[in-house]
């Protein structure tokens, strides 16, 4: 029997699920291995009858919490998709503010009083509503990492994703450190698994992926200001992607 | 011993690429870096480059590495691969060609690894002395400053021309076919000689007692502090065991396509200063401690693999402590300050 499988959106822009549909010629082995039943992106059809759901996206409001809830009451197995789902992503930037100066920044004087859709809290990652069963990483998820999950789940094993930094993607690269290059890079503390696309491409790493399971977050810190960051500008660089790990 | 012209000597390489069926490889700058790469052209040697980003060694054994395909369409079916480009890599400095000879005994001992093997058999490796010393390598004081051996062919930069060292029949044998060359008269093999005598001496970075006396050190330190305390600052990324030119470890991984039919085994580097390096199956980890597996490299350098090989398994080329960002994984500088005390 085929897994049925779902996918789910909450707040994202959708991006790691449009990595699901650039898989391109290869849907159509996805689609004899697994029962898509519902994929909003991609289909109108829908059936709340699935084993595995995939979740895109942060979790915003309460509204988004009860239906989360609801998904993973139905899905044997639930997948986080993408940094959103997984640690809370750039929506996550918001907690760093009140909520009353967050609503009024966006929404400035309109009257959304007593209105469920904007009935927002401080952002949540998938985990800390629902347990979760894997991670797909990354802005976006990388489509090889999200073949290897989908085969794994398939084939009834654990998806291996790595637990080191990407450093190690980097090195294997070849790549000249983008820290000689003048900028700040977050890959020593960051989850490889995106092959250090950033810096293979002079970039530094924005930690789009999370940390590794136990970052030397001092031992970073140090390095960025040993290149010229104040602490508080290298403490900065960590918000956009792993505000939540890093207001633990 | 022979002479070549450094014009004849860009000819020789220019034909090497356009005639020879190998593949030419040579070092190459990359930002204000040097790497090891294919070269296009004979102009774009660097021969005067202190050290290369990574070392040759990823050619025989690659970051990532095919082993074997499957195929369950019909029946099981499983085909070995070994991929082999034949090399040619032109400007390897002593102390990469004494770490290959390292892993030649490291890949041919209990098992015999194809996949390395075959790879080494089919390239050529023309080495370089050393031109100019990178600030970080010791190579001075580990004895890999220079080296007799592990070549096909060696060059020394004479300033109009270069002194060949013939290491082997294949060596000679693109010589006499691609290069035109001259015999060295005594002279010239006398200079050469005191060339190389004076390269060790070059090196500002020194490791301050004999390298011989490594393995007691490690034994005796192996519960010294200074594993704690620098692996306070240790990031775990691994960086200095994939720089490095005798770190051989690499994890396999079965990596099957979306069909569920088809799919394949591959080997890619791995660290043991990573987390999950001696993490098995059932979720023990044997190296938890950032501290052991800090220690753990360095006590493999000096002490674990001369005591299984007979060799210093560092050949001090700097390149762990060039990649280091916290700057605590230089062996030079952890063996002087376990010797100090």
């Amino acid at each position: 029997m085929k897994p049925k499988v779902a996918f789910f959106d909450f707040a994202s822009c959708e991006g790691c699920q449009l990595q699901v549909l650039n898989l391109e010629e290869s849907i159509i082995e996805l689609i004899e291995i697994v029962d898509v039943v519902s994929f909003r992106e991609a289909m109108k059809e829908h059936s709340d009858d699935y084993d595995i759901a995939f979740v895109e996206g942060s979790i915003a409001r309460p509204m988004d919490e009860e239906r989360l809830k609801k998904i993973r009451s139905k899905a044997k197995i639930l997948v986080a998709l993408g940094a959103c789902a997984c640690t809370g992503g750039i929506n996550a930037l918001r907690n760093q503010y009140s909520i009353e100066m967050v609503k009024k920044g966006v929404y400035g004087d309109a009257d959304i009083e007593n209105n469920p859709y904007f009935d927002v809290f401080h952002t949540k990652a998938v985990d800390e509503v629902v347990e979760v069963d894997y991670y797909v990483y990354g802005c976006p998820v990388d489509k090889d990492e999200l073949t290897k999950v989908i085969t794994s789940l398939a084939l009834g094993k654990r998806p291996e994703i790595p637990n080191y930094p990407v450093c190690v993607e980097c090195k294997k690269e070849g790549n000249v450190c983008v820290f000689e290059e003048g900028k700040f890079c977050l890959g020593p503390v960051t989850r490889a698994g995106c092959g250090a696309r950033c810096p293979s491409n002079n970039n530094a790493c924005e930690g789009c992926r999370g940390l590794v399971d136990n970052p030397n977050i001092n031992s970073e810190l140090e390095v960025l200001q040993k290149y010229g960051l104040t602490l508080e500008d290298a403490l900065e660089r960590f918000k956009m992607f792993c505000y939540r790990e890093m207001s633990k | 011993m022979k002479l070549i012209k450094k014009d004849e000597f860009l000819n020789f390489v220019d034909s090497l690429i356009k005639i020879d069926p190998r593949r030419v490889i040579g070092v190459k700058s990359k930002g204000n870096k040097f790497i090891f790469d294919t070269l296009n052209s004979a102009n774009e040697l660097r021969l005067d480059y202190d050290v290369t980003i990574l070392p040759p060694k990823k050619y025989f054994l690659p970051p990532t590495e095919t082993l074997l395909k499957y195929d369950l369409t019909d029946k099981f079916s499983v085909e070995a691969v070994n991929e082999v480009t034949p090399l040619i890599i032109i400007g390897v400095h002593p102390y990469d060609l004494i770490a290959l000879q390292q892993m030649d005994i490291v890949f041919r001992d209990t098992y015999q690894d194809h996949n390395y093997i075959r790879k080494r058999e089919e390239s050529i490796l023309i080495g370089v002395n050393i031109q100019n010393v990178s600030p970080y390598s010791f190579a001075g004081s580990m004895g890999t400053a220079t080296t007799e051996e592990g070549f096909d062919l060696m060059l020394t930069d004479l300033g109009d021309e270069y002194a060949i060292e013939i290491g082997s029949e294949k060596g000679e044998a693109i010589l006499n076919k691609y290069a035109k060359i001259a015999d060295a008269d005594g002279d010239t093999i006398n200079k050469v000689h005191d060339i190389k005598g004076k390269i060790a001496s070059k090196f500002k970075k020194q490791l301050n007692f004999p390298p011989e006396e490594l393995p007691k050190l490690l034994e005796e330190n192996y519960d010294n502090e200074l594993w704690e305390k620098n692996a306070q600052k240790c990031l775990s990324c691994g960086s200095c065991n994939l720089v490095c030119p005798t770190c051989y470890c690499f994890d396999v991984q079965d990596i099957v396509e979306l069909n569920l039919r088809r799919g394949k085994r591959v080997r890619t580097w791995d660290g043991c200063l990573l987390e999950d390096f001696a993490k098995v199956a059932t979720g023990e980890n044997f190296r938890e401690d950032r501290a052991a597996r800090y220690r753990h490299r360095f006590m493999r350098k000096g002490k674990y693999l001369y005591d299984r090989f007979g060799f210093i398994a560092c050949v001090g080329c700097g390149r762990c402590a060039s990649a280091c960002l916290p700057d605590i994984a230089d062996p030079c500088k952890v063996f002087n300050a376990l010797k100090e005390g």
